[in-house]
C-alpha cells in the first residue's frame, strides 16, 4: 500500500474516532419518542469553563428535568460550524434550537427560514423572525452595580476589566461597569484589556498580572475558560479583588472575589422552552432585565461589606433599573 | 521605568518558558528530517497529564505525568510515521485533532462539568540565594520556577550533545539525508524514535509547565496555538539549539509585551497588540532570510 493511502486511512479513522468521542456530547435520548420536546443547545466554547458555556448546559439540562425535553449539545467554533449544525437539527425536526451567542445571530438568520417548524433561538443579539428569536441580556445593568461596588472597594483608583473577545455585549458590560464606578468615585482609571480568545488561561493570567503592576486592584473578567487564570493571578497577588461574570463565580476564589454580574441562563432557557411548548413565543427578541431577576449583580457572602452609603445608593438603583426608569449609559 | 520594565521581563521569562520546551524538543526532531506539527496535541495532553498525575501525587509526579502524556502522543505519532511509512504532515494535524479533542473528553469525564478546581498543587517561584539580589537580572532571570532553571542547563547541554557527541552527529546526517546515513551504518529509524519521542517529552513538560507552573488548573484547548507557535519558533531559530532558545524568548518578550501594552492603556485597537507576536515572526523572518538551513530531509516528508 502505498503511504499516502495509508495516511488518508490513518487520519480518516483518527477523525472519526474523533468525532464519535469529542465535540459532541451527542443526543442523550437518540428517537427516545418521536412525539418527544427536542432541545439542541450549540455552545461557543467547552462546558467545563464554569462560566458562559457552563450555565448554559445548565440549561439543557433544566429543560430536560423539568420538562422531559430530548436534549443534544455540540460545541462548535467557527461560523460555518455554526450553519451546518443549525442545519443539521433543523433537518431532524428538533423543536427548539439554542446558539449560545450573540455571534450565533447571523448563522440563525439564514437557516431559520428553511425550517419554519424549528424555533431557532440566540442568546443575545436580536430576533428576525417568527421562528428566529433571540434572548436579550440586560448584562449592563448588573455591571454597573458592579462597577459602583469595585470604585468602593478600590484603593489605587484603578480598575481593570478583561474580555475574551470584544463582542458587543462583553464591550456593553464593560462600559456599564466604568459608568457605575464613576458614579461612586468620578475619578476612577480603568485599564482595558482582551485575551483574543477564550481558552487561553495562561494568557488571562500573564494580562491580569500586567494589570495588577499598573496598580489596578479590582479586575472585573468576562473571559469564560480564560477568565480562571484571571481568578488564580488574583488569588495568587496580595490585596485585589476580582468580579465573575455570567455564572455565579464567587465560589471559584471567594477570599478574593467580590461578587458576580450573574446571567440566569437556566431560567430565561426554561421560560423560552415553556413558551415554545405552548406555542406563545413571545418573540422575535425576549428581553430579561433586572425587573425579571434574569440578571442581577450577586455580591460574595464572605466578602467584606461595602460602605454603607454605597450599598444604599446601589440599592436605590437597582429599583430605578427595575422599574425601567434608569437607563445604563447615557444614549449617544 | 522599573515598574514597567521588570514585570514586562518577568512576563517575557515566564512566557518563554513553556515555548522553549515545545520548541527544544522540536528542534531534535526535525533535525533527524522529520517535522511533528502534532506538536499542539501533544502540549494539551501534557496539560491535562500533568493535571492528573499533580493531582495523585503532587507537583514533581504532575510533571513526570505531563512528560509521561507527551511521550505516548509522540509514540504514537512515531508508530504511523516511522512504522507505518504515513505522511508526517496528516499525521500531525490527526494528532493535533486527537490530543484537543481527547483531552476535552477525558477532563470532563475525571472531573465532571464542575472542573479542577484552582487549588492544583503548583510549583511557586524560588528566589535563588544571592543571584535573586542582583539588580534588575536578579528578580527577571532569578526569581522563576525549577523549570525556567532546568532550562537554563538544557540549552547548553543540548547544544553541546547535537554539535559533540557522536549520537548527535548522527542525528544531523540523518537529517541530511537519510539515505547517506544509513549507508553509513546509522540505525536510521531508531534514532528517529528517539528524536520524536524526546519531543514528546518536551512539549509534554510544555503542557506541565503551563498547568502547574503558571495557570494552576486546566482548560480546554489551553495550549491555544502554542505547539504552532512552537513549531515557528524553530524556523526562527534555524534549526540551532542556542537560536532556538533565543527565539523563544523573543515571542515570549513580544507575548508580554502585547500583556503590558494593554494593560498601560493605550488606546489603540486591541488587535494590534495581539497581532504584535505574530507581525515579529515575520519581520524576523524576513530579516534573517539567507542561506536555506533546514535539514534536508524535511523538504520530502515522506518519512
Amino acid at each position: 500500500m502505498s503511504s499516502r493511502l495509508t495516511s488518508w486511512y490513518v487520519f480518516g479513522f483518527i477523525n472519526i474516532a474523533i468525532l464519535s468521542l469529542v465535540a459532541c456530547s451527542g443526543e442523550k435520548r437518540p428517537n427516545a419518542d418521536a412525539s418527544a420536546f427536542r432541545v439542541a443547545l450549540l455552545t461557543p466554547g467547552p462546558i467545563s469553563d464554569q462560566a458562559w458555556n457552563a450555565t448554559a448546559y445548565q440549561g439543557l439540562e433544566r429543560m430536560r428535568d423539568s420538562l422531559g425535553a430530548s436534549i443534544s449539545h455540540i460545541q462548535t467554533k467557527t461560523p460555518a460550524e455554526f450553519e451546518e449544525n443549525f442545519r443539521q437539527y433543523g433537518a431532524k425536526g428538533f423543536d427548539l434550537v439554542i446558539g449560545h451567542g450573540f455571534e450565533f445571530q447571523d448563522a440563525a438568520r439564514r437557516v431559520g427560514p428553511q425550517f419554519p417548524q424549528t424555533l431557532f433561538a440566540t442568546t443575545g443579539g436580536e430576533g428576525a423572525g417568527p421562528n428566529v428569536v433571540a434572548l436579550s441580556f440586560a448584562f449592563d445593568e448588573p455591571s454597573y452595580l458592579a462597577g459602583m461596588a469595585a470604585a468602593a472597594m478600590t484603593r489605587t483608583g484603578v480598575i481593570g476589566v478583561i474580555g475574551g473577545t470584544e463582542l458587543p455585549p462583553v464591550k456593553l458590560g464593560f462600559e456599564a461597569f466604568l459608568a457605575g464606578a464613576r458614579l461612586v468615585r468620578p475619578d476612577i482609571r480603568l485599564l482595558t484589556a482582551y485575551i483574543g480568545n477564550w481558552d487561553d488561561a495562561s494568557a488571562g493570567k500573564e494580562q491580569t498580572l500586567a494589570q495588577l503592576s499598573q496598580k489596578a486592584d479590582v479586575i472585573y473578567q468576562n473571559a469564560d475558560a480564560a477568565g480562571l487564570g484571571v481568578f488564580q493571578a488574583v488569588r495568587q497577588a496580595k490585596g485585589a479583588w476580582v468580579i465573575g461574570s455570567n455564572a455565579d463565580q464567587n465560589g471559584l476564589a471567594p477570599e478574593v472575589t467580590l461578587g458576580s454580574v450573574l446571567v440566569d441562563v437556566p431560567h430565561a432557557f426554561l421560560l423560552l422552552a415553556r413558551q415554545r411548548q405552548a406555542n406563545t413565543v413571545q418573540g422575535p427578541t425576549l428581553r430579561f432585565a433586572t425587573a425579571s431577576e434574569v440578571v442581577r449583580w450577586v455580591p460574595n457572602p464572605t466578602a467584606p461589606p461595602l460602605p454603607e452609603q454605597v450599598r444604599a445608593k446601589m440599592d436605590s438603583v437597582r429599583a430605578e433599573f427595575a422599574a425601567g426608569a434608569r437607563p445604563v449609559l447615557t444614549p449617544r | 521605568m522599573d515598574a514597567l520594565l521588570i514585570p514586562f521581563l518577568d512576563a517575557t521569562i515566564r512566557t518563554a518558558t513553556p515555548l522553549a520546551y515545545a520548541a527544544l524538543g522540536e528542534v531534535v526532531t526535525e533535525r533527524s528530517g522529520v517535522i511533528n506539527i502534532g506538536l499542539e496535541g501533544i502540549i494539551i495532553a501534557g496539560c491535562l497529564g500533568g493535571l492528573i498525575a499533580a493531582g495523585a501525587g503532587g507537583p514533581t509526579v504532575g510533571f513526570l505525568g505531563g512528560a509521561l502524556a507527551g511521550l505516548l502522543m509522540a509514540a504514537l505519532f512515531a508508530l504511523f510515521v516511522l512504522r507505518l511509512k504515513a505522511d508526517a504532515i496528516i499525521t500531525g494535524t490527526a494528532l493535533t485533532l486527537l490530543g484537543l479533542g481527547l483531552t476535552g473528553t477525558v477532563y470532563r469525564g475525571v472531573f465532571g462539568l464542575e472542573g479542577a478546581a484552582l487549588g492544583t498543587p503548583s510549583i511557586a517561584p524560588i528566589a535563588l540565594p544571592g543571584l535573586s539580589s542582583l539588580p534588575l537580572v536578579g528578580p527577571v532571570f532569578f526569581t522563576q520556577t525549577v523549570m525556567t532553571y532546568l532550562l537554563y542547563l538544557l540549552v547548553p547541554l543540548l547544544a553541546w550533545w547535537l554539535a559533540r557527541t557522536h549520537t548527535g552527529l548522527a542525528l544531523r546526517a540523518i537529517g541530511e539525508s537519510r539515505t547517506a546515513a544509513h549507508a553509513a551504518g546509522i540505525a536510521v529509524d531508531r534514532i528517529r524514535w528517539g528524536a520524536i519521542l524526546f519531543g514528546g517529552v518536551m512539549g509534554g513538560l510544555c503542557g506541565a509547565t503551563l498547568v502547574l507552573g503558571q495557570v494552576g488548573t486546566f482548560t480546554e484547548g489551553m495550549s491555544a496555538g502554542r505547539g504552532f507557535i512552537a513549531i515557528a519558533i524553530v524556523v526562527l531559530g534555524r534549526w540551532r539549539v542556542v537560536g532556538t532558545a533565543l527565539a523563544a524568548l523573543l515571542f515570549g518578550g513580544a507575548f508580554a509585551l502585547q500583556y503590558l501594552l494593554q494593560a498601560v492603556g493605550w488606546a489603540l485597537p486591541y488587535q494590534l497588540f495581539l497581532a504584535l507576536p505574530y507581525l515579529l515572526t515575520l519581520v524576523m523572518l524576513a530579516a534573517l532570510r539567507g542561506r536555506a538551513e533546514a535539514p534536508a530531509e524535511l523538504a520530502s516528508h515522506e518519512g
